[in-house]
């Protein structure tokens, strides 16, 4: 199994900092540049770039406006793949919105959904789809199949690539009281293209650990570590955090310990 | 009722406060109470620090001499009271929100900032336009735009909004986020903005003019284009670049009449 490469999110207030940093192999690019960004025709030039923008929620069909933004970024980056998330975070009418990823009830319904809404989009684009596994806060009393089960069986019929969020893994371990690599063992990892590593922190409002843009403990950088020899075909090992808050420091020292962790 | 319904119920939940205490919701037995409203405030406060952030950029980039960095309004006791009222993305409770982050920030008033006021009525014009229901899919014939036909029938699209100011803020606004020293100045002359929002939820501001309030005030979705040509004097190129612009914006849309 070759290495996988080791990287971070492209933040924008870090211009500076990622157009001269060494050490980080490739750049997830949550939100496009600013056309004034200085520093984005260095960082351009200098890293594999991957394609991890909000395109739309597949439980409805992206709309052609959509699909020709994701094949224009998909084009300025030149990505290897894209990425989209298993969410359904908005109304279908429109009218309510949490603005934060959610996941779908893991139903049949929605499994034929999202195998149909991603395979279009997928057939659309010039590069692979990834799709992102999203942690639950909580169960909905509708959901007819555990989590890695729908997930396994999107993958089996799309042929999808995965990205592995491990905190998402973490934390639903920890609200479950089970052991993280118990509950990671479920997941379909012969199917994961990149892992997604993270810190986690106290959330005063869950009264409990959510993700944050904070460097992964040792704890996580072990599961990490454990995950990638679960993950045969894992090509990309990323440091997820992007947020104004977000230091130079921290995002480095972060992909420098994650490397030195694999 | 189909899954995606259920969904739905469960997102409603989470964005609105007062369904999510009401006997309908509850008795649905869907999620467990005390975890769902733990989540729903994790939510909403994350919902509108991103939005107070974004929309009060400006009042933050002064924060190092009001010493009021904005989103620091959202906690309690002011975020929490406000909270069981809360209905994620609607108009009344941006309005409350951005009013929470306008008290507090004006508590740190300088005569080094004499434009405060006004920076602050425009930032909270933006967070309260940018509110309310969105189009997240276009229909399957797509944004109909500036392309109309005789029987489409301009209308001014509610919540857009006309500001009037006087500093010119417009002048100022890129200054403010660069590098500066001394607080960036202002001129003292008045503006009038106009704030509007597409369908697709961007928020834009322009320049009002005289045109520009002449077809806001008379666009009502029963008066034709012939109709406010008439009424407002204007030659038809003229009009017709002022619709095109307010369309652009998202301060006017075509409805198409019976």
């Amino acid at each position: 199994m070759a290495r996988p490469t080791v990287g971070a999110f492209y933040n924008p207030h870090l211009g500076k900092a990622l157009a001269e940093a060494t050490g980080i192999d490739h750049l997830a690019m949550a939100d496009p540049p600013r056309a004034d960004d200085p520093w984005w025709p260095r960082i351009k030039e200098r890293y594999t770039l991957l394609l991890h923008d909000y395109l739309g929620q597949l439980s409805e069909p992206l709309d052609e406006r959509s699909i020709q933004r994701a094949r224009s970024l998909a084009a300025l980056y030149e990505t290897p793949w894209v990425a989209e998330h298993f969410q359904c975070l908005h109304t279908e009418d429109g009218r309510y919105n949490i603005n934060y990823v959610f996941p779908p009830l893991y139903t049949e319904e929605f499994l034929e959904r999202f195998v149909r809404n991603a395979s279009a989009l997928k057939a659309r684009l010039d590069q692979p789809l990834v799709m992102e596994n999203i942690p639950g806060f909580f169960d909905v009393n509708a959901s007819q199949m555990p989590e890695p089960a729908w997930l396994r069986r999107f993958f089996e019929a799309t042929e999808t690539g995965f990205l592995l969020d491990l905190p998402h893994v973490w934390l639903e371990a920890h609200y479950r009281r089970m052991k993280p690599e118990s509950w990671l063992a479920e997941f379909p990892l012969e199917r994961v293209v990149e892992i997604h590593v993270a810190g986690v922190e106290e959330d005063e409002d869950l009264r409990g650990p959510w993700i944050s843009p904070a460097e992964p403990s040792d704890e996580m950088l072990g599961f990490a570590a454990h995950a990638v020899t679960r993950c045969p075909g894992v090509k990309a090992v990323t440091f997820d955090a992007f947020s104004p808050g977000l230091t130079a420091d921290v995002l480095c020292r972060s992909v420098d310990r994650i490397r030195a962790a694999l | 009722v189909s899954d995606r319904a259920v969904q739905d119920e469960v997102i409603r939940a989470l964005a609105d406060a007062p369904y999510r205490a009401s006997n309908e919701w509850r008795s649905r037995g869907l999620a467990e109470r005390e975890r769902l409203e733990r989540f729903a405030r994790f939510l909403a406060r994350h919902f509108y620090y991103e939005r107070v952030v974004h929309f009060f950029k400006y009042s933050r980039a002064l924060a190092r001499v009001t010493g009021r960095r904005p989103e620091a309004a959202l906690r309690p006791p002011g975020f929490d009271a406000l909270f069981p009222t809360m209905v994620l993305g609607s108009r009344a409770t941006a309005v409350a929100i951005a009013q929470l982050v306008t008290e507090y920030v004006r508590d740190g008033a300088t005569e080094q900032v004499p434009y405060l006021d006004d920076l602050l009525r425009y930032e909270k014009a933006m967070m309260v336009v940018e509110a309310g229901p969105r189009t997240w899919r276009d229909s399957v014939n797509g944004d109909k735009g500036v392309v109309r036909g005789a029987w489409d029938l301009p209308v001014t699209v509610e919540g857009t909004v006309l500001l009037d100011l006087a500093y010119d803020l417009p002048a100022v606004l890129p200054k403010l986020l660069q590098p500066w020293t001394e607080v960036p100045e202002a001129p003292a002359r008045s503006a009038r903005l106009l704030v509007a929002r597409s369908a697709h939820g961007r928020v834009a501001v322009a320049r009002s003019s005289g045109a520009v309030e002449q077809v806001l005030e008379l666009a009502d979705g029963r008066r034709t284009i012939e109709d406010l040509a008439a009424q407002t004097g204007m030659a038809p190129g003229q009009l017709e670049d002022t619709l095109r612009g307010l369309v652009e914006v998202g301060a006017v849309r075509f409805s198409t009449g019976s």
